[in-house]
């Protein structure tokens, strides 16, 4: 780990992982517990900034700013998914009057 | 003289495969009916001209064969033509009398509809095909293939009137019950070829195999010439028209028993204890059906039994160890009994029934008929002079050589029996008081009595052909005077005399022995079928019946509901919900987890 003085004051490199690990699992929780498409999608967003919270953290506590590159890239993905994502559940609501996942179950064995 | 055995076996089977195949032909009866009978006399020609060259001019057996099912570098199983005095002598015979019956069909079948008659005329020429097969057989197994097949010609043609149940159930019957014995047979000629490696009947195996094989050819011996207690179908097959009793029932196909054990005694030599269970047997049914015939009032009945009594006779002669009797008896019996049926027929066709009383008097109405069948009777009954006289003369010789005098001496009796119900059915039927429906009957058209009168012929004269049926062993047979001819002959007479007394003038009223009659016409020996099979067969089958159905089917069945239940099972896993599938990588996920945190 390098450590530089201008790092000292904030929290340490541990505390940015355990706060990306906790939005992660938040997020796997919204996904797997909500019922709401929408729900679900921001709750996918959540676990798709902590990965972003990972690179930056990273990328700050190796001194490469390569890391912080690919957040950007990242954050711009996923914009364009969560535009695909929105445009799908659209078009479910037209075709199903409703976006409760728990209905949409047409691959019962 | 290959060339003419053949196309004494072949000429049946293109006849019978062009009434098989061309349905136009076929369904126009009486054109089908000359065609097959024209073939039938032509092979009868030609089996004629083998049998004179073999027998007279002496000409060498020739066997011909193609091998197939080849193992080891060599056939093991021949199919050919064997043609030495016995096959070419009982081919010609065969022939004779199956061109005679079918001639007389001609005229006893008219009636019927074309499309009957057509089948009729099929069959027949099958079952020529089929007893050639039979008859000209170089091994064992060709044997047995003619076998079965004149079995199949007999079951069609019982079964022939199939509207009738009665018909259907005697066909039916006479299946099972030679098909139970052909399973002796089928076992025999396996166990010799597992003993011995060949299908040939000239090689007696050694050991116990030597009593095993003969004694389970024996079962289908048993069958196919109605010995006791296996005679049960022939009576019924009675069911059948008239010329196919001749021709099947009485002359060839259940003589082919007799004729197997005359081919293949090589192997019966071997066993001795055999061939006095033979003569033992063959007396028994011999006697048995003997007095089953005296009360019997079907004149065809009669004749069914009187068969399986002369078929008791053959049996018990070859199990004097002298081939020459029992097959001399077949030639003539062959002769005689198929005038008899003919006769019988004749005297149906009269009166449309087969009751002797409704008879009655026939022969004012029918004087040729009659004189017909009253020379198969004297044949029959064994009076001196007729063919029937010498060759049961020649039986009864050949049994007191061998020592074996209870056999001789039953019979002795049996040949009195023989004579008594003869003289019965002639004296009731032919000259008794005119029966109801005689009163319109009128002699048979000549295309029926034209072949009586050639068996008849045959049966007046054929014992005169014992020396030249005795050239097939290369033998000479002299008739000659002896005290067992004589007692016979006088047994016969008195039974002739009993029975013109006791039927013919009606004065003697005394010793009816109702109860015996009552016992003999309620069927012992079917009854005793019955039981067995219902008491000894039927739990059997139950039994692995029931094996089968809850043990293997059970088996089964468990292994596919298992399989179901699993597969319900795995089934709710899916629910469709995507949520449901990401939970299910999540708990992967954290199982890799925990085991890299655990374990690694």
């Amino acid at each position: 780990m390098t450590t530089t003085a201008g790092l000292a004051a904030g929290p340490g490199l541990h505390a940015w992982l355990l706060l990306a690990a906790v939005l992660f699992c938040i997020g796997i929780y919204g996904v797997l517990s909500r019922r709401n498409l929408v729900a679900i999608l921001c709750s996918v967003e959540l676990m798709a900034n902590a990965v972003n919270i990972n690179l930056v953290a990273f990328s700050r506590f190796h001194g490469d700013l390569l890391g912080q590159a690919f957040a950007l890239f990242s954050v711009a993905l996923t914009v364009a998914e969560v535009g695909i994502g929105l445009a799908i559940v659209i078009l479910v609501y037209r075709a199903r009057k409703g976006i409760d996942v728990d209905e949409l179950d047409l691959l019962r064995g | 003289m290959l060339i003419l055995a053949l196309t004494s076996l072949l000429a049946p089977l293109l006849c019978f495969a062009l009434l098989a195949v061309v349905e136009p032909l076929r369904r126009r009866g009486r054109l089908a009916g000359r065609l097959s009978a024209l073939v039938a006399v032509s092979s009868f020609a030609a089996a004629a001209r083998v049998a004179w060259m073999v027998l007279v001019d002496g000409a060498d057996p020739v066997t011909w064969t193609v091998h197939w099912l080849v193992h080891e570098g060599q056939g093991f199983a021949p199919v050919g033509i064997h043609i030495d005095g016995i096959s070419a002598s009982m081919l010609a015979v065969v022939t004779l009398v199956a061109a005679c019956v079918q001639v007389y069909s001609l005229g006893y079948m008219a009636d019927e509809p074309p499309a009957a008659q057509g089948r009729y005329f099929a069959w027949h020429s099958l079952f020529i095909v089929a007893m050639g097969l039979l008859v000209l057989a170089p091994d064992l197994l060709q044997l047995f293939l003619g076998w079965e097949l004149v079995g199949l010609c007999s079951y069609l043609l019982i079964g022939f009137y199939w509207r009738k149940p009665s018909a259907g159930k005697a066909a039916v019957k006479a299946f099972w019950v030679t098909k139970f014995a052909d399973m002796g047979l089928l076992l025999g000629i396996i166990a010799l070829f597992g003993a011995t490696g060949t299908m040939s009947w000239e090689h007696p195996p050694a050991g116990i195999w030597a009593l095993v094989v003969p004694a389970l050819l024996f079962v289908g011996v048993m069958g196919k010439s109605a010995q006791v207690p296996l005679h049960i179908w022939l009576p019924d097959a009675m069911e059948g028209p008239t010329p196919v009793s001749a021709l099947l029932h009485a002359a060839t196909m259940v003589a082919a028993g007799v004729f197997l054990v005359v081919r293949a005694y090589p192997l019966f030599e071997a066993a001795p204890a055999m061939l006095t269970f033979m003569a033992w047997l063959g007396a028994i049914t011999a006697l048995v059906a003997a007095v089953t015939a005296v009360v019997q009032d079907d004149i065809k009945k009669v004749l069914a039994y009187s068969t399986c009594s002369q078929l008791g006779y053959m049996v018990a002669a070859l199990g004097s160890g002298h081939l020459m009797g029992g097959y001399f008896h077949l030639t003539t019996h062959a002769f005689f009994k198929a005038l008899l049926f003919l006769g019988a027929g004749a005297a149906i066709h009269a009166v449309h029934s087969n009751s002797i009383f409704d008879m009655g008097g026939l022969w004012r109405k029918t004087p040729v008929g009659a004189a017909l069948f009253i020379v198969g009777a004297l044949a029959l009954a064994g009076v001196p002079g007729f063919a029937g006289f010498f060759s049961k003369d020649l039986i009864l010789e050949e049994l007191l050589h061998a020592g074996h005098l209870g056999p001789l001496l039953l019979l002795v009796v049996s040949a009195g029996l023989t004579a008594f119900y003869m003289t019965r059915v002639v004296a009731i039927a032919f000259f008794g008081e005119p029966g109801a429906r005689a009163a319109h009957a009128h002699e048979a058209p000549w295309i029926m009595l034209a072949p009586m009168a050639l068996l008849g012929m045959l049966a007046l004269v054929g014992g005169f052909g014992g020396g030249l049926l005795a050239e097939a062993w290369g033998q000479e047979y002299h008739f000659a005077v002896t005290p067992v001819g004589v007692v016979t002959t006088l047994f016969g007479l008195a039974g002739i005399g009993v029975g013109v007394v006791r039927y013919g003038t009606r004065t003697w009223t005394g010793l009816t022995l109702d109860g015996l009659r009552g016992f003999i016409l309620s069927g012992p020996v079917d009854r005793f079928w019955d039981s067995a099979w219902r008491r000894g067969l039927l739990p059997v089958a139950r039994m692995v019946g029931w094996f089968d159905r809850y043990v293997v089917d059970g088996l089964m069945n468990l292994v596919a509901v298992a399989v179901l239940k699993l597969g319900a099972g795995v089934r709710r896993l899916q629910t469709g919900r995507a949520q449901d599938y990401v939970f299910a990588v999540v708990v992967g996920a954290l199982l890799f987890l925990a085991y890299g945190v655990v374990g690694g």
